[in-house]
């Protein structure tokens, strides 16, 4: 019994020593947003903020568009999500449900380009758009919203293999195409999926960084590049606190989907990984 | 695996041929492959439009001297490729992108198992060690560098900080050589999304068979080679094909990490963090050599293939697939 508890007692004190590791970045962001500009450089090096400086978030609010931003942000991410998850629901239903010439080559090419670095073809495609006269518009990101995408239709298709097949027999019998066995019983039986589907979409162009920084120019930019290059003082020079306070609130509208939807967020995660 | 069901579905002209059932008919099938095509068409489309011509765009462009912006621009032939071949900056880049692969990729599937195995036991909050070990993973990648600056900051940051409370001395991060740890710090730290695919390969190992072999007389630390890790091997085999694809096109991180200047446009990226991906970024862009750029992406394409290759190829000796094949060893 005595071994047992000691062991469990090991383990414990590994889990918290890294569990400080893991949330240091996220407490030290936290702080760094809550001190005077002065006591950041203090030395030696103030831990905790003397009394929480929350200008640092009005300043971060006021120093740029801060919500000219989040909105250009929350307008694409929805955008793209919106799309992305009804074009993929399609894909998927299709890979699932229906027959035709070539699929299985065709699936094993969907795969395989979920392998496929992405930035291999974000460079030549800025280039082309730009040619295209789209470039500093939103238009690149309704069209991959509607390509669908590899991983969501991977998604969608594991879900609807599972459903009988009685199902959209009986709608066949009833006169039922598959648009709309499609639109009438699977995307309704759905529901969590596509949840799934869009708040992952929408935090995978919120957190994007690179397609926004080459394809928008300053103005229209969303929150994740606006951060980046903003708030600096007339010398040029970055002001920590506050680039940290805008940063914290960059991250909230992410955690808040996370806290909320651990469960989808999480069984999405491993349905990619432990398909062998 | 995904395959093996799409496999046990009849095609489409071999339905069965009952004698008195209405046969669905040439044209049924010829209807059902129009609707699957219509279904797909979105990914398909998509596909040649927005994969396979930007990579034959970016090949065409590597054929020409193409600057970006005049429309002056010439075919050059091979020569971009000739000129990549003894380009020594864009090697050294690539050899550090190997390196740094090489000990990222390990590392984090390592750490990812070794964790699972700690949090797959029955530990009182052993959800929220999850979340937090998980949360790091679902940051978006400025805000992870913005945070990392911080704490690598060398005046202010919370490393240096801890070190010089040890009466350690500081050190300066983000500038070479260290900055290279810097990275691969702040990478190991985004492992959580491993450590739960992981987590679930773990808790799909039968229980019974950890436990015959325990009844056996094997030592914990014999089941867990022998018996645990053979089971979950696929999802580690999965986990070292993307963690390699995923640490080959690192841009972004070294990109957000480097001193920025006022503009915050050009960015000095230090040279140990200078990876294959921020070379041809910087030829792009900073040297305005999109044809060259291209060359190199094409050549980076090659090489990812070909490793990806070699990696799914050296999965027969290690991914246990068979019973026969563990115990040869």
């Amino acid at each position: 019994m005595t071994r047992r508890t000691d062991r469990a007692g090991g383990t414990y004190l590994l889990l918290m020593t890294l569990a400080v590791l893991f949330a240091g970045p996220f407490v030290w962001l936290v702080l760094g947003a809550l001190k005077k500009q002065s006591e950041w450089v203090a030395i030696p090096i103030h831990f905790l903020p003397e009394a929480p400086q929350w200008s640092n978030f009005t300043e971060a609010f006021t120093r740029i568009n801060f919500l000219a931003y989040t909105g250009n942000s929350l307008f694409l991410s929805a955008t793209y999500a919106v799309l992305v998850t009804f074009s993929s629901a399609a894909v998927g239903f299709g890979f699932a449900r229906l027959k035709g010439p070539g699929k299985r080559p065709l699936f094993v090419v969907l795969l395989s380009t979920m392998m496929l670095p992405s930035i291999l073809t974000l460079i030549p495609t800025y280039v082309l758009y730009a040619r295209l006269g789209l470039v500093n518009t939103y238009w690149p990101w309704v069209l991959w919203g509607l390509a669908a995408s590899p991983y969501l239709v991977f998604l969608f298709r594991q879900f609807f293999a599972a459903i009988p097949k009685d199902l959209e027999d009986a709608a066949i019998i009833d006169g039922c195409g598959y648009g709309r066995i499609f639109v009438r019983i699977f995307l309704p039986l759905s529901r969590p999926v596509l949840l799934t589907s869009f708040l992952l979409s929408f935090t995978w162009i919120w957190g994007d960084y690179l397609a926004p920084a080459l394809l928008l120019d300053i103005d229209h930019t969303t929150l994740s590049v606006a951060i980046t290059q903003a708030y600096r003082d007339p010398h040029g020079n970055y002001i920590p606190t506050v680039q940290a306070a805008a940063a914290a609130l960059y991250v909230v509208p992410v955690m808040l989907i996370f806290f909320f939807t651990q469960r989808y967020f999480v069984r999405s995660v491993v349905m990619s990984g432990v398909k062998g | 695996m995904v395959v093996e069901k799409v496999r046990g579905a009849a095609p489409a002209g071999a339905l069965p041929a009952g004698r008195d059932a209405p046969r669905p008919g040439r044209r049924w099938s010829r209807y059902s492959g129009r609707t699957f095509y219509l279904f797909v068409s979105p990914w398909v489309l998509g596909f040649l439009l927005l994969t396979v011509v930007p990579l034959g765009y970016a090949f065409a462009m590597s054929l020409t001297n193409f600057d970006g912006s005049s429309s002056l621009w010439r075919w050059v032939g091979l020569s971009n490729y000739r000129e990549l071949l003894h380009d020594s900056a864009a090697w050294s880049s690539l050899a550090r992108t190997l390196v740094y692969t090489a000990i990222v990729v390990p590392l984090s599937v390592a750490v990812a198992l070794g964790l699972a195995v700690l949090l797959n036991r029955r530990l009182r909050a052993v959800g929220l060690f999850r979340t937090v070990f998980f949360l790091p993973s679902v940051v978006p990648v400025v805000a992870t560098a913005i945070m990392w600056k911080l704490v690598f900051n060398r005046d202010a940051g919370l490393l240096n900080a801890i070190l010089e409370r040890l009466g350690l001395g500081t050190v300066t991060w983000l500038v070479d050589p260290t900055a290279f740890y810097a990275l691969i710090i702040l990478t190991l730290w985004g492992l959580g999304g491993g450590m739960v695919i992981m987590l679930a390969a773990l808790q799909g190992v039968p229980v019974e068979l950890e436990e015959a072999a325990v009844v056996d007389g094997a030592s914990r630390w014999r089941v867990f080679w022998h018996v645990t890790v053979p089971m979950i091997s696929p999802v580690i085999f999965f986990q070292v094909v993307t963690g390699v694809i995923m640490s080959f096109q690192v841009l972004v991180q070294p990109l957000l990490l480097a001193e920025t200047n006022s503009i915050g446009a050009v960015t000095n990226v230090p040279p140990s963090t200078h990876l294959y991906m921020v070379q041809v970024y910087q030829e792009y862009f900073a040297n305005q050599r999109f044809g060259y750029g291209s060359a190199m992406l094409w050549v980076f394409f090659v090489i990812i293939l070909i490793i990806t290759l070699l990696v799914q190829r050296s999965s027969r000796f290690w991914v246990y697939y068979e019973v026969d094949r563990d115990q040869k060893d």
